[in-house]
């Protein structure tokens, strides 16, 4: 398509600090204990998505409050920029993060360039010695979304807003439809995608859209597409509900927003950090969920009684145990069976985390 | 089906059509005058960037508005300067116009608002039935132009710098004149244009929230055989193919895969210029200077 983008120099925000002049001398001189240098590159979407993006850089931030490293993020304009990026980040850093799932391919090239430097990468799996993968089970919290869309819904419709159908969205659809049609079989379920995450006024238009044909709960995993489905919500007033991805949007509209889907990614890059900081980085894949503490519905409107929350603590407490299993694709969720609210199985309390 | 053919698929159709009208427009009047602007996609950028930064400023969306048209003009300036008066490579200096949109933009919304994403929100300028007053006036806009274009002596001027600017010369047409009057009007429009995705449809701005538009405006011009009703249409037909797609992908149990229908508004396009553009062609000028002025 007939786009004209920047292939600009990233802009280097957060934290202030200067990128290490010498990549080299800063590389000879670590040791386990030493301050390291940790180096983000975001997808397209960038810092400010007020989804994903942001969630890796406050976990970041907080490695930097709290570990004493020396945090940098290099924002990606363009998909062209990925290994640019990278290259720049494992040249001038000792860890260096892919955020998201776009970044895979230029993770998996630049990683092999640089045996010797440490990778985290988020929702996608390199699989190298010197990278750490971070997946999540995005469809238990989805799958919580969409039980709670349809406990709430009063039209019996319902929608999903979804950016482009990578696996992490896909993930967030299946799960939702799978948890919707748990609650209420009969449901209508809309769903949409803007084919881009950083179009708010096509996510507006398509939210909109769902509303006015009759949805009013819509589940939006659009990184900054997604905020338009705020918009969109405020304009039609009071009935109309938003569930955010990722991180608690409450910001965008206090009072739209039903739930968010909560994606544990500050603790998953905070941990990544560690683990190179205190020298114990090991590649391989950790797949968060529930259990984990890595994904879980949060931020529930305080309007919501405990008729529905404590059908969507059995729910969440069912998954963490291994009792429903959500659906990850469109294979396992024709063969999910349906399981609904009265006959959530029970399950041994897991352990307090 | 029943929820397909709906009001609400008209509004979104007039909603999505609206900056491409604008920009179109501008972009017409500017190729008429023998200037060729493909810095459309940057002037709209700049236009809905400070029209969201007018407005945060003053408090007013309609100051914003102002501020957001007066800033697209001065980029326009910088485009008329380079192209007529330096006489650059007219599609090297709109690339140039549309670079220079992207970086500042994004330079400004981080320093203002210390988020690279996007600004705050603002004040968005009034509604009328569930859309924003600068759509009325986009529709406004056409017969101005076609009368302007058509029936008026500057208007048929205007033309004669764009078919042939050595004869304008010759005949005593202060051509620099009026295609630096042309740009600047095209920055005008491009400017509402882009102040309609700010602070008409939305209420914030968000990096490269243009997102390719300048192009389709570009594309409108060339589908609409550099005619202001020919621009409409086409800018109609491509937010109808976007307006469509959406409500399609938005109706429980539409019969066709929201894969398929997000290419829709692509093929609409491969269409249309498969069908109508052969027999088009623009203003024998375009691109090309006079010797003297």
């Amino acid at each position: 398509m007939l786009t004209s983008r920047l292939n600009r120099r990233q802009l280097v925000i957060a934290g202030g600090a200067a990128v290490a002049a010498t990549p080299l001398l800063s590389r000879l001189s670590v040791s386990a204990q030493d301050s390291i240098t940790v180096t983000m590159v975001t997808d397209t979407a960038g810092i400010g998505d007020q989804s994903f993006n942001d969630m890796a850089n406050a976990g970041g931030l907080r490695a930097q409050d709290e570990l004493g490293i020396t945090f940098n993020v290099l924002e990606s304009q363009t998909a062209a920029d990925y290994v640019r990026n990278l290259t720049d980040a494992a040249e001038s850093s000792d860890m260096s993060i892919g955020v998201g799932f776009l970044l895979t391919d230029a993770l998996a090239e630049v990683a092999a360039q640089y045996p010797d430097g440490k990778f985290a990468l988020i929702d996608s799996v390199v699989e190298a010695d010197n990278v750490v993968n971070f997946l999540f089970r995005e469809q238990e919290g989805a799958f919580l979304a969409g039980a709670i869309a349809a406990l709430v819904s009063k039209t019996g419709q319902i929608g999903f807003v979804g950016g482009i159908r990578i696996p992490p969205v896909m993930r967030y659809e299946v799960g939702y439809v799978a948890g919707a049609k748990s609650v209420n079989p009969d449901i209508q379920i809309a769903i949409a995608y803007a084919d881009d995450f950083e179009n708010p006024d096509k996510g507006k238009e398509l939210t909109l859209a769902q509303y006015n044909n009759g949805a009013d709960v819509v589940h939006a995993a659009a990184g900054r597409t997604g905020v338009g489905a705020f918009d969109a919500a405020l304009e039609k007033g009071e009935g109309f509900w938003v569930i955010a991805a990722d991180k608690d949007q409450a910001h965008l509209g206090p009072d739209a927003q039903l739930a968010a889907v909560i994606k544990g990614i500050d603790t998953a890059v905070f941990d990544g950090i560690k683990s190179a900081q205190d020298g114990t980085f090991v590649g391989g894949i950790h797949n968060l969920g529930i259990a984990d503490d890595g994904m879980g519905l949060g931020a529930i409107h305080a309007s919501i009684g405990a008729d529905v929350t404590d059908v969507i603590d059995a729910y969440s407490a069912a998954i963490a145990g291994g009792a429903i299993v959500p659906p990850v694709d469109d294979d396992t969720l024709a063969a999910f069976e349906l399981v609904s609210p009265d006959a959530i199985p029970a399950v041994e309390a897991t352990p307090a985390s | 089906m029943d929820h397909f053919f709906t009001l609400d698929l008209l509004t979104r159709i007039l909603r999505m059509s609206t900056p491409l009208i604008f920009a179109a427009l501008g972009g017409l009047i500017c190729e008429r005058s023998g200037v060729i602007n493909i810095a459309l996609e940057g002037l709209m950028l700049i236009g809905a960037f400070f029209a969201v930064a007018g407005t945060y400023w003053t408090g007013s969306p309609w100051l914003g508005l102002i501020i957001g048209v007066l800033c697209a003009m001065a980029g326009a300036m910088i485009h008329a300067v380079w192209s007529i008066s330096i006489r650059g490579d007219q599609i090297v200096v709109g690339t140039a116009v549309n670079l220079i949109a992207l970086g500042l933009t994004a330079f400004l919304v981080q320093s203002i608002w210390g988020t690279a994403g996007g600004s705050d929100r603002v004040t968005s300028l009034p509604k009328l039935g569930g859309m924003s007053i600068l759509v009325p006036v986009a529709f406004v806009f056409v017969p101005i132009v076609a009368f302007v274009l058509f029936r008026t002596k500057q208007g048929l001027r205007l033309q004669a710098c764009g078919e042939h600017p050595q004869a304008s010369v010759s005949a005593g047409i202060d051509i620099t004149r009026y295609r630096y009057s042309a740009v600047l009007t095209s920055g005008l429009l491009a400017g509402l244009g882009g102040a309609y995705l700010s602070i008409g449809n939305l209420n914030y701005f968000t990096l490269d929230m243009t997102n390719g538009r300048g192009f389709i405006a570009l594309a409108a011009v060339i589908l609409g055989g550099w005619n202001p009703w020919g621009a409409l249409a086409a800018a109609l037909l491509f937010g109808a193919a976007e307006g469509i797609q959406i409500q399609g992908q938005s109706t429980p149990g539409f019969p066709i895969s929201s894969d398929l229908l997000v290419t829709l508004p692509y093929i609409v396009t491969l269409i249309a210029i498969t069908l109508f553009v052969k027999a088009r062609s623009g203003p024998a000028g375009l691109g090309k200077h006079a010797t003297t002025s």
